[in-house]
């Protein structure tokens, strides 16, 4: 392989080289970039909330009147939300994971500690609530009825029993189990009676997602309370539409919104991670495309520009595939010098991500796979123009223009 | 002359039409890119209230707990608690002050066809309405003393009026929200802002309120706040108990129409601060923050940084598109050796012929400029689409559309610079050998 | 060396048929340097592409150093000619981005000889053309004369057996024109065959033989032209030997 004359020859004549080279070295550095925060956003989008998000949806009832008993609407609500067709769970609640608002609170292992061992969320929950959230329970057992209070609102909620989520257990209890073991919120005990698998908290954004408490307790909020409903596989829509009837029926005097399932408040909660991911997706093909046409438009007017010299090596003895390979090769040698530039371009833009948006490191496989997309892509570009140049008749050389 | 050069200039890029297309497609698509990011960034951080920005200000006292600060980079809470607010209010030292949070509201159509629905009210002082400027379509806001009576009035928002009232002016009729009966003194006209700066707690671009009552009201309904409510210790229980307590749920706007009168209102905060410290409370150190319009947004980030990655990453783009006509510039330019050289053997000076190309590719920067304003239009729908919450700073004003232009032109001139120079250094003998 | 019988090469376009040799027949022998000569258009560009397999004819035999060439694919031809022929342009046909160390070594990269085989061979044709001191420069810092020369080491470095020069001072002034054409004549006298096309008849007097090609057939002889007919479609009119 001729690449000590190729390179030669390049160097007589930087700019073009330098064109190419320039627009691989900053594709390299956003396409290695901007495809590590796609898989940034994608691994968000798919971290598991803990429950069920098939058949499940939520909604609010805000009352009003002056005799509007919150708590008492909120038990016989329960009871015709399971009594309705196609419903397998409901219950109430203040929250549910990913839905951007909730309770937050710190728990201690002992009372009087300055700083909590652990941020949690409180999720205050009525009866049924591991089947109407589809939480998993893993160890202990779930409330039951006589555990379960009601308080007004902006009241300190002090129950006996809790159930935790196991990463909570596990940061507060690492080397035993958690059943049967006293917490302090606010300096009031506490027992965790049951464990289950996976719980997230509601904001996507905290360092603490993974730590959830669910507390058995009626607490309107005023005279606003929600509920969230377990509906029969494949029955889920159909509930969702009739539940706003069946509430107004049962007491006209609220009214009922923000019907949601929790499909789609995953969807809302992840909404800008996958406009990023798409925004950055068409970003990168559109770059792909432009470096690769640039390719292919400068490779073919150097072609038109050397014809001539073709002609001439055909002459010398060059076969057909002797010039295609000299122009693959030095399509090679140009998106290499391109790449490497690129390389140390997308380190470098890592490093500033990194210092301006705390991100994490660029992990070290993305640029050396990078370097092969492109390197595959540069010789498909060229490969056009290079086998038009092989084309060229050899007597072109005798020609005299 | 340049009449001449520009039907030259067309006339060349008709000739060879993939060539050009590539051109102009290039530029298109990176002025696109560009124009789309830069349109959201610059509306969503731009002054919503550029006449007086700076002179309201965001009130931040540091109430927090001695074990532990509020925010990790030491920025005090982003709410004040009643106390304070109530405090400052009656203080009344700034030109004008108002206290505020939002809370949710049944609402009972007097129009039985209507059913009951659910209101977005914000609880505020009557003073809001001279610091935040919204119009009035009918009557005026409430005054001083309806705050200190908490009076059973309302100033509705355009929208609700609509829905209730048909639009008509409903000063004097009441609306009823939980059970009670609120006479309607004002109605907003269409307020057009971009996000709801004052209240940037819950998202800047989280839906807007739709009707506004005296916060001494909310409080004497004993009704909650539907914002957020942070407490870095229990309060005990009941209601007045949390009015007194150390939580933070209100937000606190003040206006300064100078500033000497912005620093005076600092040392108030500072001797207001520690005169509360004496009474055992804000135990962490002195850390009041005043900070006007514009650093408030800045501070909770309403330009988030996705925004800025994405309009970084569309400039890049373009430099690449850029790149990218350079060099198609140059190909174009260098085959047409011929006529350089020609022109110049017939007299055309250096200049003459550096301007012609120039303009060629100036028209070619037009074309892609024109072109990439469609397809920033295009792209400000996908933003819409993509970011629901952004429709109101996903739009082209004429600002933008000239930025659009001139910066295709300009990105044209600058990757012409280099071929038109290099096709200008031929010598006219060397290309006028037969 | 080389010999064409009844060679013919016809352009067809849509409607037209365009014989640019017809009937046409050489003969060169081993060692022989012969000029080729004839008014532009008379198809000596094309008796030139077709003896060094640049192109393909349409009819009549061509055997080269005992290779009947007809019925060679592209890559055969390719290496028959880097093998066999060396080639000298009229406008010399260097590369201008490599100097001509790199210049020379083009035909050499083809063949596949290695590293040290290509360096001496190359060291040594330039020496054959006095031009090994300037190994390093480029080809823009050369006289047109000294370029052909190296365009001459270049053809040379390969040991082909026929040299096939277009026009080689056609380019030159009369200066440098001679010292290539004794340089030519060097090389002949040495044993390589050489068929030089040119449509200067003083260059042609220093070949041992004129071939005269008129309208695509070949009239061999010593004298000056004879008289071409007005119509140059015809069939050609030519005096006899």
């Amino acid at each position: 392989m001729e690449i000590r004359p190729i390179l030669s020859a390049l160097m007589r004549s930087k700019v073009s080289m330098i064109l190419i080279g320039l627009q691989v070295a900053l594709t390299l550095a956003i396409v290695c970039n901007a495809l590590f925060i796609i898989g940034e956003r994608l691994d968000r989008m798919h971290r598991p909330s803990g429950m069920n998000e098939a058949d499940t949806f939520w909604f609010g009832s805000n009352g009003f009147g002056a005799n509007f008993d919150a708590i008492a609407t909120q038990q016989a609500d329960l009871a015709v939300l399971r009594s309705m067709p196609g419903v397998t769970a409901a219950t109430s609640t203040n929250s549910v994971p990913m839905s951007g608002g909730g309770w937050g609170e710190g728990l201690s292992l002992q009372p009087g500690q300055k700083t909590s061992t652990a941020q949690t969320t409180f999720y205050i929950v009525g009866p049924q609530a591991l089947e109407a959230y589809g939480f998993k329970l893993i160890a202990g057992r779930d409330f039951r009825p006589e555990e379960f209070t009601a308080i007004k609102f902006g009241d300190q909620p002090h129950p006996q029993s809790v159930i935790v989520s196991k990463a909570l257990a596990d940061k507060l209890f690492p080397d035993s189990s958690a059943i049967g073991k006293q917490v302090y919120s606010e300096d009031k005990p506490t027992t965790i009676v049951g464990v289950i698998e996976r719980a997230q908290q509601p904001w996507m954004d905290s360092d603490s997602i993974e730590y959830s408490t669910l507390l058995p307790m009626y607490m309107p909020y005023g005279n606003s309370t929600r509920y969230l409903v377990h509906a029969e596989p494949g029955r889920r829509d159909e509930v969702m539409k009739a539940v706003e009837q069946k509430m107004i029926e049962a007491n006209p005097s609220r009214i009922i919104g923000k019907v949601k399932s929790i499909a789609d408040v995953r969807r809302d909660a992840y909404a800008e991670d996958r406009a990023m991911a798409i925004i950055l997706g068409v970003v990168i093909i559109a770059l792909l495309a432009i470096t690769a046409l640039g390719i292919v438009g400068m490779a073919s007017f150097w072609v038109a520009q050397r014809t001539k010299q073709i002609g001439t090596r055909r002459a010398l003895g060059a076969t057909k595939f002797d010039i295609l390979r000299y122009f693959q090769t030095e399509n090679f040698i140009i998106t290499t010098l391109g790449l490497i530039a690129g390389g140390v371009l997308a380190y470098g833009l890592s490093l500033w991500l990194m210092r301006q948006y705390q991100s994490p490191r660029l992990p070290w496989y993305y640029v050396p796979v990078g370097f092969i997309a492109l390197w595959i892509l540069g010789q498909l570009a060229v490969l056009g123009p290079a086998l038009r140049a092989s084309r060229v008749p050899p007597a072109v050389a005798t020609r005299n223009v | 002359m340049f009449a001449y050069y520009l039907q030259l200039g067309l006339r060349s890029l008709k000739r060879n039409p993939i060539l050009t297309a590539l051109m102009v497609a290039g530029i298109a698509l990176g002025i696109a890119a560009s124009m789309t990011t830069l349109t959201v960034l610059h509306l969503m951080g731009a002054d919503p209230i550029p006449w007086k920005s700076d002179k309201l200000h965001y009130v931040q006292l540091d109430n927090w707990s001695p074990d532990q600060p509020y925010s990790e980079d030491g920025r005090p809470p982003d709410q004040v608690t009643y106390q304070d607010a109530v405090a400052l209010m009656k203080a009344a030292r700034a030109d004008k002050q108002a206290a505020m949070f939002k809370i949710v509201q049944p609402v009972q159509p007097e129009n039985k066809e209507l059913k009951p629905f659910s209101s977005l009210i914000r609880a505020t002082g009557s003073d809001f309405f001279g610091m935040f400027e919204p119009k009035f379509k009918y009557g005026a806001a409430w005054n001083h003393d309806q705050d200190d009576s908490h009076a059973r009035v309302v100033v509705l928002g355009d929208e609700i009026n609509e829905k209730l009232f048909g639009g008509q002016d409903s000063t004097g009729r009441s609306v009823r929200l939980n059970g009670i009966d609120y006479r309607i003194v004002g109605v907003l006209d269409k307020w057009n802002l971009r996000s709801r700066y004052y209240d940037l707690t819950n998202g800047a671009f989280a839906d807007p309120d739709e009707m506004f009552m005296p916060f001494t009201t909310a409080i004497d309904l004993k009704t909650r706040s539907s914002g957020n409510n942070s407490c870095w210790k229990s309060s005990a229980n009941g209601w007045d108990a949390y009015l007194t307590s150390d939580c933070v749920w209100m937000q606190m706007w003040v206006q300064l129409d100078s500033p000497q009168k912005l620093a005076a209102y600092r040392e108030f905060l500072d001797n207001y601060v520690n005169e509360q410290k004496k009474l055992g409370r804000f135990p962490r150190p002195l850390n009041n923050r005043l900070l006007d319009v514009n650093e408030w947004m800045r501070d909770q980030k309403v330009v988030t940084r996705d925004m800025e990655v994405q309009t970084g990453l569309a400039f890049a783009f373009l430099a690449v598109c850029l790149v990218n006509t350079i060099g198609l510039l140059l190909a174009k330019f260098t085959r047409k050796s011929g006529e350089i050289g020609l022109r110049r053997a017939l007299g055309a000076s250096r200049r003459e012929v550096f301007t012609q190309f120039l303009v060629e590719s100036g028209v070619v920067g037009l074309t892609g400029g024109v072109i990439g304003l469609v397809l920033t239009g295009l792209g400000l729908v996908a933003v819409r689409a993509l970011y629901a919450q952004y429709k109101t700073v996903a739009h082209l004003d004429w600002t933008m559309v000239a930025t659009t232009i001139a910066l295709a032109i300009a990105a044209a001139l600058l990757a012409g610079l280099y071929p038109t120079w290099r096709a200008c250094r031929v010598q006219p003998a060397a290309q006028l050998k037969v | 060396m080389l010999t064409m019988t009844h060679l013919q090469k016809v352009y067809r376009t849509h409607l037209i048929e365009t014989y640019a040799l017809r009937d046409f027949s050489i003969r060169v022998n081993d060692g022989e340097f012969v000029a080729v000569t004839g008014p532009s258009g008379s198809g000596k560009t094309t008796f030139l592409n077709i003896c060094g397999l640049l192109e393909e004819f349409t009819g009549g035999e061509y055997q080269l150093d005992g290779v009947n060439v007809r019925g060679l694919d592209d890559n055969a031809r390719s290496r028959l000619r880097n093998e066999k022929i060396g080639f000298i342009f009229q406008s010399f046909n260097l590369i201008p981005d490599l100097n001509l160390f790199d210049n020379v070594d083009v035909p050499l990269r083809y063949r596949g000889f290695g590293a040290p085989e290509r360096k001496q061979r190359i060291e040594e044709a330039l020496a054959r053309v006095g031009l090994a001191s300037r190994m390093k420069h480029y080809p823009s810092e050369l006289s047109g004369g000294q370029q052909q020369r190296v365009a001459i080491a270049r053809a040379l470095a390969g040991s082909p057996r026929l040299l096939l020069a277009d026009e080689p001072t056609g380019n030159l002034d009369s200066l440098m024109a001679r010292g290539v054409m004794e340089l030519l004549e060097e090389i002949n006298r040495q044993g390589t065959t050489i068929v030089m096309v040119t449509h200067d008849p003083e260059l042609a007097a220093r070949a041992q033989r004129n071939v005269h090609v008129i309208d695509g057939q070949v009239t061999d002889f010593d004298a000056e032209p004879s008289l071409r007919s007005a119509n140059s479609g015809d069939a050609a009119v030519a005096a006899i030997a």
